[in-house]
């Protein structure tokens, strides 16, 4: 395994087949909000297995993930579907839900659990408890600053995944609003959240993939990669589900260039790089919850690739 | 006060909310067989409809005065020195006859367990259990019970209750956000600030230990910490929807007031074992008339599907807070 490992999440077979990964460790595939997202792996046994195949194939750790909200109606799917991967070579399964995370335990021991973040890991004694029903990674709750990931993790040891990039999950729903527009636009489900959506008011925004709801900026620590590394953490999330396969490659790129630089205790950043992290960055950036500020905050070094809310409409820009 | 709701189904308890010593004392004349009641600075919801450590004392003594039980949210998620001061409330709890404990992070679930083996937990709505997997992962984590939403129909209860060995709660009455309770960061999203952890003891209050030192700060902004002024409501501020880089709309988020009143017999028959109602904000008066309707609908097993009462909830009835 090299010193760190960089990732992403990839909904489906198109997706997967138009990205270049090469600058990737690993992917999740799969979309955690929606059965009927666009051809959605979790919902295709027979793309997942293509999936993690060309994973494989591409020298690429092979990861599933799971819905972070479901209902019984789900669960015989779930079990179809951990069964598939199990059988197909995937090397983990994320999980953001505590009863298929006993499912996966119990009937799927042989896939390593990683846990996601919509499982509220907030405490070291949340996270020992979850290691009792087989997780071996953990992604805390968006909310946690690094502070308190720290404290967490000295407290009990845990292997943290981090978004260190991308937009970061802010919500999850039973229903979708954006089918209340599919004669209004003429658009069906599931091609309504193909489109880009951001709900906007005042000075925030926020992105609409139909179920569920991401930040309006893209969270980026570029900059505190150094920092991410001398506090131990090895797992690094570039969230891309409902982003472009240009997005997803470019921004890796940078991000990869930026952890062997920093690796080798360099700190110092292309200029370029910030070019392309400010040209896929819709409305900006901000740095999550990781400093203890609102999520939307940004307190990095580079205040002119904040951005403005004023991008989102083109006729405004 | 339990009842039996037909031939074939036990009644279910009913689980009133209450902000103030007086909400308390509404939802036992209204026909309350429980209360639960938020201990100051420790549930979620804020300071709003929390009590503090003498108002908790009073209630407890009235609930048991009436042959019924007090139950209290400690649902907020403490940090690790907090979590030292929310199990050292523990004891003084079980000493006032308290048994029964709301919480909302799995980790404090299992120390609880644990550290007070006396004490009946109930996994929070805040935890986001859905399904009949999720009520077996409680089951097995040791809880008493775990609450689920008015949004799991009868018909998904009855698989649910396949599971034994823990008590079902369903929040009957309640309002469905867009964003799923227990899975939302939005309100932290746009503004999150620390806040004083409110005293709860006396003593704290009087100044017996350094400001802000032991009582600790909370961040107001998250649902999930508590705190003061807890969550913004950002889901219901209207916004505009832009898609593909144009202005298409300015709405709100859907969300809407469940109140399964009509489904209480068809809940009994599946199984569920506490009938819950949202609403520690709530007025004292509309607190009674709300309680008083579930307590009639149980007591006449109302027929599954019949909607007479739920047509007749007023308006005024719509829970604006936790």
């Amino acid at each position: 395994m090299s010193r760190y490992e960089l990732n992403t999440t990839i909904a489906n077979l198109r997706d997967l087949r138009e990205s270049d990964l090469r600058d990737y460790d690993a992917v999740y595939l799969g979309d955690i909000y929606c059965r009927l997202y666009e051809a959605n792996f979790l919902e295709r046994l027979g793309d997942l297995k293509d999936g993690l195949r060309i994973l494989r194939d591409q020298g690429k750790r092979p990861y599933v993930t799971t819905y972070a909200a479901p209902r019984n109606d789900f669960l015989p799917k779930v079990r179809k579907m951990l069964e598939a991967s199990a059988a197909a070579g995937a090397e983990a399964v994320e999980v953001h839900n505590l009863g298929i995370l006993k499912i996966a335990h119990e009937e799927f021991p042989e896939l390593p659990v990683h846990v996601g973040g919509f499982a509220n890991v907030y405490t070291a004694p949340g996270v020992e408890v979850l290691r009792g029903f087989g997780a071996v990674r953990f992604t805390p709750n968006y909310e946690l600053s690094l502070e308190e990931i720290r404290e967490v993790t000295t407290e009990c040891g845990a292997s943290m995944e981090l978004l260190v990039h991308g937009k970061m999950p802010l919500g999850i729903s039973d229903y979708c609003f954006l089918l209340e527009y599919e004669e209004k636009w003429g658009i069906k489900c599931p091609d309504l959240c193909q489109k880009e959506l951001f709900v906007k008011q005042g000075d925030w925004a926020m992105k609409s993939v139909g179920k569920g709801i991401l930040s309006g900026k893209d969270v980026c620590m570029l900059e505190h990669l150094p920092r991410l590394l001398a506090e131990g953490h090895r797992y690094f999330r570039i969230e891309t589900v409902s982003e472009s396969p240009a997005y997803r490659s470019e921004v890796a790129a940078v991000y990869h260039a930026a952890l062997e630089r920093a690796g080798g205790g360099e700190r110092e950043l292309d200029e370029g790089w910030w070019e392309t992290i400010r040209r896929h960055a819709r409305i900006g950036l901000c740095n999550g919850f990781y400093f203890g500020k609102s999520g939307m905050d940004y307190a990095g070094i580079r205040p002119d690739a904040i951005g403005s809310l004023s991008t989102i409409s083109r006729a405004e820009s | 006060m339990k009842t039996c709701l037909s031939d074939h189904a036990a009644a279910p308890v009913l689980l009133a909310p209450a902000g103030s010593p007086e909400a308390v004392r509404a939802a036992l004349d209204a026909g309350a067989d429980a209360v639960y009641v938020g201990l100051a600075g420790w549930s979620r919801g804020g300071a709003r409809g929390e009590l503090d450590w003498n108002e908790l004392v009073a209630a407890q003594r009235e609930v048991a005065s009436v042959g019924r039980t007090l139950r209290v949210a400690l649902n907020t998620i403490p940090k690790p020195h907090e979590r030292a001061q929310l199990f050292d409330r523990i004891p003084a709890l079980l000493d006032l006859g308290i048994q029964e404990v709301i919480v909302n992070d799995i980790g404090i679930l299992a120390a609880l367990r644990r550290r007070f083996p006396e004490l009946l937990l109930t996994a929070s709505i805040g935890c986001g259990a859905q399904t009949v997997a999720d009520v077996a992962f409680f089951r097995d984590l040791g809880a008493h019970a775990v609450v689920l939403p008015g949004t799991v129909s009868p018909t998904e209860m009855r698989e649910i209750r396949t599971v034994r060995g823990i008590s079902v709660e369903i929040m009957v009455h309640m309002v469905e956000e867009f964003i799923l309770l227990g899975k939302c960061s939005m309100p932290s999203y746009v503004h999150l600030k620390p806040s004083l952890l409110p005293p709860v003891f006396p003593s704290e209050a009087a100044g017996d230990m350094p400001e802000g030192a032991l009582r600790g700060l909370r961040q107001t902004g998250s649902i999930k910490r508590g705190g003061v002024g807890v969550c913004f409501k950002i889901c219901q501020q209207p916004w505009e929807l832009f898609a593909d880089g144009q202005r298409v709309d300015a709405r709100l988020f859907p969300s809407r007031q469940i109140s399964q009143i009509a489904e209480v017999r068809a809940y009994a028959e599946a199984g569920v074992d506490v009938l819950k109602l949202q609403g520690r904000s709530l007025p004292v008066n509309l607190l009674a008339s709300l309680v008083r309707s579930y307590r009639e609908a149980i007591d006449a097993g109302a027929p599954v599907g019949i909607e007479t009462r739920s047509a007749a909830l007023p308006a005024a009835w719509t829970v604006v807070g936790r």
